[in-house]
C-alpha cells in the first residue's frame, strides 16, 4: 500500500512564494486578477500563509506554504453529498469535476480552507494560453464546482508508467510535485510515508515535526518541521 | 362569536372573481417574480455566482441563511395544526388548513434557497443519483422531502371536504378539482370521520418528525469542526426553539394580514397564539444566553473571539437587533398587551382617535423605522470597514444605542397600536429577530478561520437581495393563487360551532 505525504521545512522556507506559481502552472490554474484576490475569490491550490506577531516587543513572521491536507480523515469527503470528492487508494483527496454541484460544504468543512470555487468561467491570460498543460488530468475545471491540490497526480501517473516502461518498481524520489521541483531552497518533499525508509516518513518521525490543526483528528499528511 | 359584519369586502373573496386590488397585487408580485428570475438565470447562472458577495473564506451567504431560516419557518404552522388535530383545540380548528398551507410554502420556498444556491444547479440530481449518506446535506433533503410530503398529505385531508364542495359549486373547474381531490370525493359522514382519524395519526406523526427535521438542518452546520460557534451540541435543540418560535410568529403575522384584508380570522385565535409565542420568545433568549455565557466565562479562545466580534465588533448591529428589536421588544410588547387591559382598558377599545394622537403614532411608527434603517446603514459600514478584532467602541455604542432606540419606540408604537396589531407588530419583529440570528449563526464563523487568511468580507450584492426578494415574492403569490382556488381560513364557525 502506499500512501503518499508530504513534508515542509519551515527553516528552509524563505516564503518566496515559488510554489504557488509553480503550482498554478502545472495544473492550469488562472493567475486571477487583483481585484480577485482582494475578494478572496482567485483561485489557489498552493498559498503561502503568514503570521504576523510581535514578540517581546519585536516584530516576527512566519510563513508556510499551504497545500491540501490530504487529511486520513478529511471532513470533505464526509460531507459532500454526492461522493463528488473522495480518498482515492493512494491516500489523495480527490474531486470529481464532472459531478460536483457547487454546494460548496466541502469548503464549510474543510479546517485549513484549501478549496476553491469557480466564482466565474476560469480564464487564462493571454500571455499564459500558449503554456497550458496539456495533460488530460490539468484540463482547466468548469465553472461554478469546487477545484483543489491533487498532489500534482498527474506527476504520479507519469513516474509510475516510466518505472513500469523501465521495468522496475517505484523508488523514493520518483515523484516530484511541481512545487517541490520548483522550490529554490529545497524545503519541500514527498514520498510514501507507509514506506518507512522514505524521505519523508523519516523526516515525519523527526522531533521538530508537527501537522496544522492536530487537535481537531483529521490526521492530515503533510507534515511541517518547525523553525529553528 | 361576533361575525363582522363588513367581511363581504375582502379582496381575497370569491373563488371565481378577481377584483383590481387582487389583479394589482398579482401583477406587482410577478414582476418581483421576474426580476428575481432575471438575476438568477441571466446573471448568476450565466456568469457564475461571482455576481453574489460569497467568496473562497464565506463560501455561503444569503441563500443558505435563507434557506436555513425557511424549514425553520416551516415549523410554527406544522405545530400549530398538528395540536389542532390532536388536542381538538376549537381556537386554532378553523386557520388549521391555513396552517399546513403556510408550511408547505415555507418548505417549498427553502428548496428554492437551495436551488439558487449551488453553483451547478444543472446537476442537481446528482443528490439522487449519487446521494453520499454520510452527508447531513443528503440526510436533510431526505427528511424535507418526507416532511412536504406529510404536510401536503395533512392539507389533502384537511382540505378535501371543500374541494369536494367547490367540485359540485364551480363546474367551470371540474377537472382541477377532481385532480385536487386525487378523485376521492367521498364526503358521507364516515369518510369524513375517517379523515379525521387519518389527520390525527398523521399530526402525532408530525410533531418528532418537525423536532428531527430541525435538528438536522441545524446538523448540516453543527456537524462540521472546522468553525467555532457551529460545533455545538446545543446547536440542534436551539434551531427547534428558534424555528418553533419563528414560524409560530410568521403564522401570527401572516392571520394578522389575513385579518386585515377581512377574511374571517377570529381575535382570540390571534391573541391565544401569541400569548403562545410569548411563552416561547424566553426560551429562545435562554438558549442564546447559554451558548453565550458557556464561551465567554471560560473564554474558550475560538468562539470567545468570535462572540466579542459579535457583540461589539464587526457584527455589532445584527447581534443587537436580534437581542433588542427581535427577542426584549416582541416580549415587553406581549407582556402589555396581557397586563395592559387591567390597567389601562383605554388601548383595548377607544371608539374615535384624535387627529394628535393618529399622527403622534406615525411620528413614532416614522422615527422606529428610521432608527432600524440608520442601523442597517451603520451595519453595512462596519461589515465594509472594520477588520476582525478591531474593536471601534463608538461604532459599537452608537449602534447599541440606535437599537436600543428602536425597540423602545417600537413598544411605544404597538401601545398605542389596536391589540391584534400589536401582536402582529411582536410577531413581526421576531421574525425579523430570527433572521438576524441565523444570519450570524450560518454566516459570522466563516470570518473566523482557523488558518492566518488575509481578513475577508461578506456584503451580499444588490443581485443576490433581488433575487432573494423574488422568492419570497413566489410564495406570497403562490398564496395569492391558493386563495382563489379554496377557502384559505375555513369558514370556520359552521363546523366548529354551529352544526
Amino acid at each position: 500500500m502506499t500512501r503518499w505525504g508530504m513534508v515542509i521545512d519551515l527553516d528552509k522556507c524563505t516564503a518566496c512564494q515559488a510554489c504557488s506559481v509553480a503550482c498554478k502552472t502545472e495544473n492550469n490554474v488562472p493567475f486571477g486578477t487583483q481585484e480577485q484576490w482582494a475578494q478572496e475569490r482567485a483561485p489557489a491550490w498552493q498559498r503561502v500563509l503568514g503570521v504576523v506577531e510581535s514578540v517581546n516587543g519585536k516584530m516576527q513572521a512566519h510563513f508556510y506554504p499551504r497545500p491540501c491536507m490530504h487529511c486520513e480523515n478529511p471532513p470533505c469527503v464526509l460531507v459532500c453529498p454526492v461522493q463528488a470528492t473522495y480518498k482515492d487508494e493512494e491516500g489523495i483527496v480527490q474531486q470529481d469535476y464532472q459531478r460536483c454541484i457547487g454546494c460548496r460544504y466541502c469548503m464549510a468543512a474543510c479546517p485549513y480552507g484549501v478549496r476553491v470555487f469557480n466564482w466565474k468561467r476560469p480564464s487564462v491570460e493571454e500571455t499564459h494560453a500558449n503554456y497550458l498543460n496539456p495533460a488530460p488530468l490539468t484540463r482547466p475545471r468548469p465553472v461554478g464546482v469546487v477545484e483543489k491540490c491533487t498532489f500534482c497526480v498527474q506527476r504520479i501517473q507519469r513516474a509510475k508508467a516510466k518505472a513500469v516502461a523501465e521495468e522496475r518498481s517505484l523508488r523514493d524520489g520518483d515523484i516530484v510535485t511541481a512545487c517541490q521541483q520548483t522550490c529554490p531552497a529545497s524545503a519541500i518533499y514527498f514520498g510514501d510515508l507507509e514506506d518507512s525508509n522514505s524521505q519523508v516518513s523519516q523526516l515525519a518521525r523527526s522531533r521538530r515535526a508537527f501537522r496544522l490543526l492536530e487537535e481537531l483528528g483529521t490526521r492530515p499528511q503533510v507534515y511541517y518541521l518547525s523553525e529553528g | 362569536m361576533r361575525r363582522s359584519v363588513q367581511q363581504r369586502s375582502s379582496p381575497l373573496d370569491g373563488l371565481t372573481s378577481f377584483n383590481p386590488a387582487y389583479v394589482g397585487a398579482v401583477v406587482v408580485l410577478l414582476a418581483l417574480v421576474g426580476m428575481g428570475a432575471y438575476f438568477v438565470v441571466f446573471r448568476q447562472w450565466t456568469q457564475g455566482l461571482a455576481v453574489t458577495g460569497m467568496n473562497n473564506r464565506v463560501s455561503w451567504g444569503l441563500e443558505i441563511v435563507n434557506f436555513v431560516y425557511f424549514v425553520g419557518l416551516s415549523a410554527g404552522g406544522i405545530i400549530i395544526a398538528a395540536m389542532a388535530h390532536l388536542l381538538g383545540m376549537k381556537e386554532f380548528k378553523p386557520i388549521a388548513r391555513f396552517a399546513e398551507l403556510l408550511a408547505i410554502a415555507c418548505i417549498i420556498l427553502a428548496l428554492f434557497f437551495i436551488l439558487i444556491s449551488v453553483g451547478r444547479p444543472d446537476r442537481l440530481l446528482n443528490l439522487f443519483i449519487h446521494g453520499n449518506w454520510t452527508s447531513p446535506l443528503v440526510w436533510d433533503v431526505t427528511i424535507i422531502t418526507a416532511y412536504l410530503a406529510l404536510a401536503m398529505a395533512m392539507g389533502y385531508f384537511g382540505t378535501r371536504r371543500d374541494l369536494v364542495k367547490c367540485l359540485e359549486t364551480i363546474p367551470r373547474r371540474h377537472r382541477l378539482y377532481k385532480l385536487l381531490t386525487l378523485g376521492y370525493t367521498d364526503t358521507s359522514e364516515a369518510a369524513l370521520k375517517r379523515d379525521d382519524r387519518i389527520l390525527k395519526v398523521l399530526s402525532f406523526v408530525a410533531i418528532p418528525s418537525a423536532v428531527a427535521l430541525h435538528s438536522l438542518t441545524a446538523w448540516i452546520l453543527g456537524l462540521v469542526k472546522a468553525k467555532a460557534l457551529w460545533h455545538s451540541t446545543l446547536l440542534a435543540p436551539l434551531f427547534v426553539v428558534s424555528a418553533l418560535v419563528s414560524g409560530l410568529a410568521l403564522l401570527i403575522v401572516a392571520l394578522v394580514v389575513m385579518r386585515a384584508l377581512k377574511v374571517e380570522v377570529r381575535k382570540d385565535t390571534v391573541l391565544k397564539l401569541g400569548k403562545l409565542l410569548l411563552l416561547l420568545i424566553p426560551l429562545l433568549g435562554y438558549f442564546l444566553f447559554a451558548e453565550l455565557f458557556t464561551v465567554m466565562y471560560p473564554g474558550v479562545p475560538k468562539e470567545a473571539r468570535l462572540f466579542a466580534d459579535m457583540m461589539l465588533g464587526k457584527f455589532v448591529v445584527v447581534f443587537w437587533f436580534n437581542l433588542l428589536v427581535g427577542l426584549v421588544a416582541p416580549i415587553v410588547i406581549l407582556l402589555y398587551i396581557w397586563l395592559a387591559p387591567a390597567r389601562a382598558p383605554a388601548t383595548a377599545a377607544v371608539p374615535k382617535r384624535s387627529f394628535a394622537f393618529q399622527a403622534g403614532t406615525l411620528v413614532i411608527a416614522a422615527l422606529a423605522i428610521a432608527a432600524v434603517a440608520y442601523s442597517f446603514q451603520l451595519g453595512r459600514t462596519v461589515t465594509t470597514a472594520v477588520v476582525p478584532g478591531a474593536f471601534s467602541l463608538s461604532i459599537a455604542g452608537r449602534a447599541i444605542g440606535v437599537n436600543f432606540a428602536a425597540a423602545a419606540l417600537l413598544v411605544l408604537l404597538a401601545t398605542r397600536l389596536p391589540v391584534v396589531a400589536g401582536v402582529g407588530l411582536a410577531s413581526a419583529l421576531v421574525v425579523l429577530g430570527v433572521l438576524a440570528e441565523r444570519f450570524n449563526v450560518v454566516v459570522v464563523p466563516f470570518l473566523f478561520p482557523f488558518l492566518p487568511y488575509p481578513p475577508a468580507v461578506y456584503v451580499p450584492t444588490v443581485e443576490e437581495v433581488l433575487s432573494v426578494i423574488g422568492v419570497y415574492a413566489l410564495g406570497i403569490l403562490g398564496f395569492l393563487v391558493l386563495a382563489k382556488v379554496f377557502p384559505l381560513v375555513e369558514p370556520g364557525d359552521h363546523h366548529a360551532e354551529g352544526s
